[in-house]
């Protein structure tokens, strides 16, 4: 079989890994946009833009993999596929595969803000855009971040220090909507930034460096958009399988169309543990979304049934998150003290998250209790901890 | 180049030379030995890249934080001499560690 895998990011590489590990019978394409080696990018938000400007960035692919002689890597990005005859589209040539594998992935959501000279304004999704802001930041005195989630809050702690100001201004009414209020409260409580909601950003002023806002000026010698992220559903669209909220595949990551598949950040497919399809932006879903393809392209296929998980390092706080809820579930406290918190989300009593700060015994837990199945809130409180709960379950 | 020695969980030796300053992960993963899965690469959130070091080379090692340990008391029999790879910063003085990788990371 010949495949084309477009992408070459955290589910592409997990994809490839699991078939050559899976000793696939065939020849594997793989399409890379970037100019770099596949790399991975959770560390650009964190330590490594705070390291020398010499420092190598953490490759993705084991040698072995990378340089296995099934794995041919195509330097270019595609501009179109054509599911009936397997044909992918570059620039400069036309590829003719059996199955279509896409992993495009997702880009950072960009503003237009009126007057912003593109070298004052930065995102942060690429290898190239991590080098590109790391230029700037020992010239920036004052650093606004707009944006409410965990990457500005990351990268406010990443950036902290005593020769610069940092501000995180958000369009929305609060911070870090994804979590609980009381979990958002430790976060948004050890930020070395300053916050600001309900912020209209009208234009740049260039002469004042300032961000001219509902709120007034807010000086900006750097501005970093961190604003959530558009999946690259473009490719998917042009042949009828995409919309703007991601490439629908059904458990076993195929799309409508039996040659093309759709994993990692891009794939939008029912997620058991919520109940409903979701699109998930993390690691847990790049990587389980690849094995579930890789088995099925193996020939033994199994339906998606992963609990997706996250993390998030924030300064000395280390968040962890196992499950997934909606933004309305309800939040009750199952523990708190000054260094560490476990919040439980739920749905009436069912139990759709826990939210553990500085805890990775209850985050750990939680994953296994899920896992197991249906959790729920009155067995918690009852035992008082995530920990006791699944220790109590063993015994 | 200073290396470390390791055992994959099909028993198989691999000598994987290191750059001082990386982690054990950083290095085993490069040079691709097999059971270490890493799954939040590298940020000591899913015990999934459980090794077992030769307790003879413990002097020369940091400890673990209790972050670590707490992540390792989840992993599959976790021993006294079990660490996260992704924890262990490597220098000129590990040349020669010997590791294996833990059987099962589930």
């Amino acid at each position: 079989m010949r495949l084309g895998i477009i992408g070459a990011g955290q589910s592409a590489c997990t994809l490839a890994t699991e078939l050559i590990r899976g000793n696939f019978d065939g020849e594997i394409l793989v399409f890379n946009g970037e100019p770099h080696r596949p790399y991975q990018r959770p560390p650009l938000s964190k330590s490594w833009l705070k390291m020398p400007a010499d420092t190598n960035i953490l490759l993705l692919l084991p040698e072995p993999i990378e340089n296995h002689a099934s794995i041919q890597w195509i330097g270019e990005w595609v501009k179109l596929i054509k599911p009936d005859s397997g044909e992918i589209y570059t620039e400069q040539a036309t590829y003719r595969v059996d199955q279509i594998v896409l992993a495009t992935g997702t880009r950072a959501r960009r503003l237009t803000i009126k007057g912003l000279p593109p070298e004052t304004g930065h995102v942060i999704r690429t290898l190239k855009d991590a080098e590109r802001l790391r230029q700037h930041i020992d010239d920036a005195k004052n650093i606004t971040i707009i944006g409410a989630g965990f990457l500005a809050f990351e990268l406010a702690a990443t950036l902290d220090h005593p020769d610069r100001i940092i501000r995180i201004v958000a369009k929305a009414n609060r911070l870090l909507p994804q979590v609980s209020l009381k979990t958002a409260d430790r976060l948004v409580g050890s930020t070395p930034a300053s916050t600001l909601v309900d912020v209209k950003i009208e234009s740049f002023d260039t002469v004042s460096k300032s961000l001219i806002t509902n709120h007034g000026p807010v000086p900006a010698d750097l501005v970093i958009i961190a604003a959530g992220a558009i999946p690259n559903t473009e490719i998917a669209k042009r042949c009828g399988l995409g919309t703007a909220e991601g490439i629908a595949t059904d458990e076993f990551m195929q799309t409508p169309h039996p040659k093309v598949s759709a994993i990692g950040e891009v794939s939008l497919h029912h997620q058991p543990h919520l109940g409903r399809s979701e699109r998930v932006e993390s690691i847990s879903e790049a990587n389980d979304s690849a094995t579930t393809c890789a088995k099925r392209l193996l020939g033994h296929s199994e339906p998606f049934g992963a609990i997706p998980w996250f993390w998030s390092d924030q300064g000395q706080l280390k968040l962890q998150i196992a499950g997934l809820c909606a933004r309305s579930d309800d939040e009750t406290c199952l523990i708190s003290t000054d260094a560490d918190s476990v919040v439980i989300r739920h749905c009436g009593d069912r139990v759709t998250a826990v939210e553990a700060i500085n805890a990775p015994k209850e985050f750990m837990a939680a994953r296994r209790l899920f896992e197991r199945g249906t959790v729920s809130l009155s067995a918690l409180t009852k035992v008082g901890s995530v920990f006791d709960l699944l220790q109590s379950s063993r015994s | 180049m200073p290396q470390l020695n390791c055992i994959d969980p099909r028993e198989q030796a691999i000598e994987v030379t290191f750059n001082p300053g990386e982690t054990i992960l950083q290095a085993t993963n490069r040079a691709g030995v097999g059971g270490i899965l890493a799954e939040c690469g590298g940020g000591c959130s899913c015990a999934t890249c459980h090794v077992i070091l030769d307790h003879t080379w413990d002097g020369t090692l940091v400890g673990p934080s209790t972050q670590e340990l707490d992540m390792l008391s989840f992993a599959v029999d976790p021993t006294p001499h079990s660490r996260l790879a992704c924890q262990v910063e490597l220098s000129d003085k590990h040349d020669g560690l010997s590791l294996s990788v833990a059987k099962r990371q589930y």
